[in-house]
């Protein structure tokens, strides 16, 4: 029980690394570029294996980015693709024994949330140029100030909303393992299925959010 | 369990690394196959909506030519009808005019034989009353008497025996 949370940490240039978290992310790298390089090892106009999934995968989120962010989305689709396919590796893999979530570490969700809101507010700047400024500035000047609550809300709940449901997922299942007799499983196993539907979930949660947030910041 | 520090900073870079590999390695081909893929639908829809507009306006014309076929086939039967009844009628006309002339030969024909054979009577009945007015009256008469017995004699055939002969 009182290992979970203590991270393991290195030290390089005078920075702290949680070395687990690395680890786990460059898995989970390493297996959506396996999952895209035999999906596109031999891409064929009628599709079959790995190719339906990306496809899928691919299309759908398009017509989010479509829908959601217009014209200018388009730029945007390799980066939301991405964004998908890294959250629902990262967040299937502490469903499996012995590992566990980038994304039940803080700094990963946080960082993504960041990134996302950083390009929001890049790109606002960069399309929409004084418009963007004074939007915050609506309906009236003194609204600022919750626009800018908002604003900084807006990467913490991205961020913790994930963190908070993988950490409680892979938590609970080490807690009824411990709880729970080892032949009993089917309490673990119940919460494990139930884990990678959250897993899913959050996966689509975060990117519709990304979408959304980059959305506002970027349709004409 | 909550703490934040530099590995924050590394997760972005790698996702942006992950996220530039993605794009090269998968995202361009898949993106560029759909694209294609659709282009291909649609060229193939288009294709299709051509083929069958190209396959309407055949039939159309295979239509009125046939329709034009037929009436040209018709006018030239109604022709024909028309042209062998015409043929007919000058050939019944010309077949009767043959049968009236042939008749009016025919006609005149027995009208010479009957003339012809009435004249041949003729010459032989006064030969052979001449043979008989010898026989009968075996003396002799003069040629006067003989004359006028003989001409009488004729006369009377005239009126009484061959009245019925003209």
């Amino acid at each position: 029980m009182e290992h979970i949370g203590v991270r393991e940490t290195v030290k390089f240039l005078g920075l702290t690394f949680n070395w687990e978290t690395l680890c786990m992310t460059w898995l989970a790298m390493a297996i959506v570029i396996i999952i895209s390089c035999l999906a596109v090892r031999s891409l064929k106009v009628i599709p079959s294996g790995w190719q339906n999934f990306i496809e899928i995968v691919v299309v759908w989120l398009q017509g989010q980015i479509d829908n959601m962010m217009g014209k200018r989305g388009k730029m945007f689709e390799p980066f939301i693709v991405s964004l998908f396919l890294f959250l629902l590796t990262s967040n299937l893999l502490g469903l499996i024994p012995f590992l566990e979530s980038p994304t039940n570490d803080l700094n990963t969700t946080l960082g993504l949330a960041l990134l996302v809101v950083a390009m929001v507010h890049i790109f606002g700047l960069y399309f929409k140029r004084g418009h963007y400024i004074a939007h915050f500035f609506q309906p009236f000047a003194p609204f600022v100030i919750i626009n800018m609550i908002e604003e900084i809300a807006k990467p913490i709940t991205l961020a913790f909303r994930l963190f908070g449901n993988i950490l409680a997922g892979e938590i609970l299942i080490i807690v009824l393992l411990h709880l729970i007799p080892i032949w009993m499983p089917i309490p673990s196993v119940v919460w494990l299925a139930f884990s990678i539907f959250i897993s899913c979930v959050h996966a689509v949660i975060f990117t519709m959010l990304s979408m959304a947030y980059l959305g506002n910041a970027v349709r004409e | 369990m909550i703490e934040i520090n530099a590995t924050m900073i590394a997760q972005v870079l790698n996702f942006l690394i992950l996220a530039a590999i993605l794009r090269a390695l998968a995202y361009q081909p898949v993106a560029r196959l759909l694209k294609q893929r659709s282009d291909k639908i649609r060229d193939t829809i288009d294709k299709a909506e051509a083929d069958k507009r190209a396959a309407e306006e055949t039939l159309a014309q295979y239509k009125s030519q046939l329709a034009d076929a037929q009436r040209r086939a018709q006018e030239i039967v109604d022709k024909a009808e028309i042209t062998a009844r015409q043929e007919r009628e000058v050939l019944v006309a010309e077949t009767k005019k043959e049968i009236d002339r042939m008749k009016q030969n025919a006609q005149l024909e027995i009208q010479n034989e009957r003339n012809r054979a009435f004249e041949q009577m003729q010459k032989e009945i006064v030969s052979l009353s001449l043979a008989a007015a010898e026989k009968v009256v075996a003396k002799n008469l003069s040629s006067k008497e003989n004359d006028k017995l003989v001409n009488d004699f004729i006369a009377g055939l005239n009126k009484n025996m061959f009245s019925d002969i003209k």
